[in-house]
């Protein structure tokens, strides 16, 4: 466990950091404003390996380590958390299934592209009907001589106006009996491929949300990921990794709006003096500062057991149910020091804030980490 | 191929550090430590030349066993081997003795270096002396501040800006020259370098033994320097208010401030005309 942080682990987040610092900070709130993609920073990006987080090198990825990957996440969402929901997506959740269950032709064929960014992904699960319960997806493919007609609405898919590969959740199999679903590998060149309008959020506002349409979109057979009818599978095995990814986004959120926060209160005169003087404004930095240091180390825990081949679905879930509410509360906090500017778009607080609360419900809504975790732990023999 | 040395210094990542008034150091464990700005620009001076004329990078630091860090963010950068000396016996060295023991460690381990290059200046302490003084030790032909560098064979050509001035010099392989933050912007570090740097990358480390060196040559016996006394600046200034009718407020000027202001202009006014406004 990291308690103390390995030169190599402080190396890479300081080189992030610096990154974000110079690329990102001065149009963070302009692009949240207008809703852009940062097209210019991202092509920076692909050049530094944040599209091949984990992929081997021999296929061109930089192979760092889950904690590393973590605290990638963790410093640009600390600056931009859209752009830091771009990579995490891309990264655990569009590359990972590939990592886990691709095969040696698919691997071959996708993850160069994916990890040098010439192909941003996406993960498509949700749909109008299909939340929480990923059971319930209607999306539907046919097999048709040697492919798979797909027909069906995604939505709220994160990268969805920019990937150029996504993977498709539909159903192999509709008869209720026997319920089955696949997992697709679908390029956004594949004719049938459509993309909606991309979507007005609250936060997240410079990633293109949107969402997909399957209108007779033929995917050849050798798309199908890992097998036909382990659609479940990957679904469950990837929303696990996501679930880290996530986790170190919110925590990567809630050390800016901290650390925004420490510097106003130590700015910030009232009473003719700091309000970093007041003993109300000391607790929430107390509070704030060691629940970060908790939640840290509950994800890392998570990204060890991962890399130790261990089972971390119940420990993912963990760090992201605690990151992410932390991230809220943290926010929240940030907003509530800075006053009335707080509540202002002066302020990158009043972003951060916006940009928590979704931590909390994409990935896993709350209320389902706390399933997983409840059913994890009564599951066990012993405690 | 042309044989680079590049000397880099670790320092605090805060411009600004509190001394340690009796020792008369910085107190550089309140801040992490990071690769000196000016530093970075010599390795990106480096790794360009690498890129159009082919070079060996060797990366030399001096400090405690932390400062690997930046030998490692050096290889993550493109460096091609990297050298930490260190021994407690270097601690408190000046730029005196830390130019000596860092010619020792370039005539032991790279005997036929071409060109080395150093930031211009640290962004601690600023003396910018241990690029020129290294020079002399190593007794190669040096130009500070150097903002480009072209190569043609084992001729250098470099251009510097000097009291708003552009000069271009030549000189002969082996020399040195110190790079000023004008140009060489550092690239960034990319994610793959830094897993490779430690992956595949091992960090040489001398200490004195090993450089033949002995206590007689560093810290305080080797050092010419004797910092004396470290003190804060401190401004005991402060901003007078005078108030209330004119004549008064003037009055109470003159008899307050006359002596600095006969000073100031240089003739004495002391008493003039006060009893003509009475």
């Amino acid at each position: 466990m990291p308690y103390n942080p390995s030169v190599k682990h402080k190396l890479i987040r300081d080189s992030v950091r610096h990154f974000a610092e110079t690329e990102l900070a001065s149009i963070a709130a302009e692009i949240d404003r207008n809703a852009v993609f940062p097209v210019e920073v991202i092509d920076k990006m692909k050049k530094l390996n944040y599209f091949g987080l984990q992929v081997p090198k021999e296929f061109g990825g930089a192979a760092l380590d889950s904690v590393s990957a973590a605290i990638v996440v963790e410093e640009i969402s600390r600056v931009c958390a859209a752009v830091g929901l771009c990579v995490t997506v891309h990264n655990g959740v569009a590359v990972f299934p590939f990592l886990q269950f691709g095969n040696k032709r698919q691997n071959e064929k996708y993850l160069p592209r994916l990890a040098s960014g010439e192909m941003i992904g996406a993960f498509s699960l949700t749909e109008a009907n299909a939340g929480s319960d990923a059971g319930s997806v209607e999306t539907t493919a046919v097999k048709n001589g040697n492919d798979y007609v797909l027909n069906g609405t995604k939505i709220f898919v994160s990268n969805g106006g920019v990937c150029n590969l996504a993977l498709i959740f539909a159903l192999t199999n509709t008869d209720q009996k026997q319920l089955q679903s696949s997992v697709f590998i679908v390029e956004s060149a594949y004719e049938g491929f459509l993309r909606g309008e991309l979507e007005d959020l609250c936060g997240m506002r410079a990633n293109p949300v949107s969402s997909l349409f399957l209108e007779n979109c033929r995917v050849p057979e050798e798309n199908i990921l890992g097998k036909l009818g382990m659609g479940m599978k990957i679904g469950m095995t990837t929303l696990d990794n996501g679930r880290i990814g996530v986790a170190a986004q919110a925590l990567g959120i809630a050390q800016g709006a901290f650390e925004a926060a420490v510097k106003y209160a130590k700015e910030r005169q009232q009473f003719k003096k700091p309000i970093a003087s007041l003993q109300t404004i000391q607790n929430y930095i107390a509070d704030m500062a060691t629940e970060q240091a908790a939640a840290r180390l509950l994800l890392y825990r998570a990204c060890e057991l991962k890399d130790a081949g261990e089972p971390y679905g119940c420990e993912a879930a963990m760090a992201k149910l605690y990151c992410s509410s932390l991230a809220s509360k943290t926010t929240s906090l940030a907003v509530q020091v800075h006053g009335g500017y707080g509540y202002s778009k002066e302020y990158d607080v009043e972003r951060y804030f916006r940009d928590a609360k979704v931590t909390e419900i994409y990935e896993g809504t709350s209320e389902i980490q706390r399933m997983v975790i409840a059913r994890a732990i009564l599951a066990k023999l012993t405690l | 191929m042309l044989q680079l040395v590049v000397c880099i210094k670790q320092v605090p990542m805060v411009t600004e550090l509190p001394w340690d008034e009796k020792s008369g150091t910085l107190r550089r464990d309140l801040a992490p430590g990071m690769m000196n700005p000016a530093c970075k620009h010599a390795l990106e001076a480096a790794l360009q030349i690498k890129e159009k004329y082919s070079a060996h990078i060797t990366v030399i630091t001096m400090g405690p066993p932390a400062a690997k860090e930046v030998l490692y963010e050096a290889l993550a950068m493109g460096a091609d081997s990297t050298i930490l000396i260190c021994d407690k016996i270097f601690a408190g060295s000046d730029t005196y003795a830390t130019s000596w023991i860092l010619a020792q460690a370039i005539k032991k381990q790279c005997a036929n270096v071409d060109l080395i290059l150093c930031g211009a200046f640290t962004s601690d302490s600023e003396t910018a002396q241990v690029g020129p003084q290294l020079a002399e030790r190593m007794n190669v032909p040096a130009v500070a501040y150097v903002e480009k560098i072209e190569v043609n064979g084992k001729t250098l050509r470099v251009r510097r800006i000097v009291d708003n001035f552009r000069e271009t010099l030549e000189m002969e392989c082996p020399a040195l020259v110190t790079i000023s933050m004008e140009n060489y912007l550092p690239r960034y570090v990319g994610l793959g370098g830094l897993q490779r740097a430690f992956g595949e990358h091992q960090i040489d480390i001398l200490d004195a033994a090993a450089l033949g060196v002995g206590v007689g040559d560093v810290k305080q016996e080797g050092s010419r320097t004797k910092v004396r006394q470290v003190f804060l600046r401190k401004t005991d200034k402060e901003n007078v208010f005078l108030t209330g009718v004119a004549v008064n407020v003037v009055s109470e000027f003159l008899n307050k401030y006359e002596r600095k202001i006969s000073t100031v202009i240089g003739k004495s006014i002391e008493g003039k005309n006060r009893t003509n406004e009475e």
